[in-house]
């Protein structure tokens, strides 16, 4: 490895100051506005579609890394993997925080109103949000590091098995109770595909730094409450 | 000798069962407790629902009675272990871990499933509705079905949640979530047994797989939990 810590820590900052930018031209002046399907009319709303989907994926994202920490964790009791996994805990929910906010604004100007429970992405996100809020709770009323550490990672590999079977289940309510029309992003037209897939890299970027700060900030406070056990 | 050793494993599996229903035959304040907290909770949605409850409405509240009556009793699961001590006791036995997942797990759905079936006659007779004893049968398997899915993730998190500082108040939070597929599915199964319409196939199925999952990934990580 050429790269030191810091040469790859600016060489992220840099694609994701960057990267941020042309991606809110991609969006905003390069990708033509959909066509709304109710209407035939231009659908600016359809905008945040792009951002939407980019941190749903970016949530789904931390949460797998959750897992696969949680894994190595119980296999190699490693610190690092625990740390790992908490923090990617804590931003996922944020992202899936983010994807409750804007899913709902774009269902609005789809479907009419806020919210639908046959939806089963949207659903999903809820159920993960909830998942990986009480995953929080649990690391936050462990004091013991060790059982702390072995109690989230049992929890993040439950929880994580559980996201496809609920996928699943929300689908198959789905067809038992009437579906509104639903918005599938295949019919993307080229322009548009680029800028969506644009900002699911830049989004992706945003989590690897989040997480390496994340991270950091961990290790060094832990750090720091060692030197105070011992002064 | 794999023959004798898997018959070993259901003994010593049943013996820990046995051990809770004698506790529980003491003093039956857990299948007290969850009984009336099942049926209160039929009362309340009721009234909630103006005693107009079609068939979906009434499988609903069935089983969400059912859900929140077993928290109750997957609370007390580890909580009069660790009160006790007899924790300790339980991780000398010199046995497979698993054993003790797996007499906690059967002990608490024998515990739920009976608190079903006694509520059953009853729910028939407060909602006017015959059809609930007509297919005993299909109704007991969903019933266990849907209850092993909720006991089996239900015993590992008791395990986990007995050891925090929030206990009981944790346990329903993180068990909820997860077992929402299962809820969902077997309210339109039981739907469907009270009123058949559509096709229930794929929910069987659906909750099938969840309990394997959930039998095999918790037998797997419940040596983690309770590792001193």
């Amino acid at each position: 490895m050429g790269l030191d810590r810091k040469t790859l820590d600016m060489v992220l900052y840099g694609i994701l100051l960057l990267g941020m930018f042309i991606s809110l031209y991609l969006i905003f002046l390069y990708a033509p506005p959909a066509v709304n399907p109710t209407n035939n009319q231009p659908w600016y709303e359809q905008k945040i579609f792009y951002v939407h989907v980019s941190s749903a994926w970016t949530g789904f994202l931390a949460f797998l890394v959750v897992a696969v920490a949680s894994i190595i964790f119980l296999k190699k009791e490693s610190h690092l993997a625990d740390v790992v996994a908490q923090v990617s805990a804590e931003i996922g929910v944020i992202f899936t925080t983010l994807t409750l906010i804007s899913g709902p604004l774009w269902a609005k100007s789809f479907w009419g109103k806020y919210w639908d429970w046959s939806e089963p992405r949207l659903v999903t996100a809820l159920i993960l949000w909830f998942l990986y809020v009480g995953y929080l709770i649990l690391r936050s009323s462990v004091g013991e590091d060790v059982r702390r550490a072995r109690f989230a990672a049992v929890f993040g590999i439950i929880a994580f098995l559980d996201v496809p079977i609920v996928f699943l289940s929300v689908r198959w309510y789905r067809a038992s109770h009437p579906p509104l029309l639903v918005f599938e992003p295949g019919g993307l037209d080229p322009q548009m595909k680029f800028a969506f897939f644009f900002t699911l890299f830049v989004f992706t970027v945003f989590y690897v730094v989040l997480l390496r700060n994340g991270i950091r900030i961990k290790l060094l406070s832990d750090k720091l409450n060692r030197l105070k056990e011992v002064i | 000798m794999g023959r004798t050793a898997r018959v070993g494993f259901l003994r010593q599996v049943l013996y820990i069962v046995a051990k809770d229903f004698r506790a529980e035959l003491r003093t039956k304040e857990l299948f007290n407790s969850m009984f009336l907290f099942a049926l209160l909770a039929l009362v309340i949605f009721n009234f909630s629902f103006a005693g107009k409850m079609p068939v979906r409405i009434l499988a609903g509240a069935m089983w969400v009675s059912f859900l929140f009556a077993s928290v109750l009793g997957l609370n007390r699961s580890f909580v009069k272990e660790h009160e006790k001590g007899s924790i300790e006791g339980l991780l000398v036995i010199p046995c497979d871990r698993s054993v003790i997942y797996f007499g906690k797990l059967l002990g608490n759905l024998l515990f739920i499933f009976l608190v079903e079936i006694v509520s059953l006659p009853l729910i028939s007779v407060f909602f006017s509705r015959n059809e609930i004893l007509q297919k005993p049968l299909q109704l007991s398997g969903i019933l266990v079905l849907g209850s092993l899915a909720i006991s089996s993730v239900g015993t590992i998190l008791s395990a986990i949640t007995v050891n925090t500082r929030t206990r009981e108040l944790l346990l329903p939070i993180l068990l909820f979530p997860l077992v929402l597929p299962v809820l969902i599915g077997a309210v339109e199964v039981t739907a469907y047994i009270f009123q058949p319409k559509g096709t229930i196939s794929q929910w069987i199925r659906l909750i099938a797989i969840y309990d394997i999952i959930f039998l095999l990934v918790p037998y797997l990580l419940f040596d983690y939990v309770v590792e001193e």
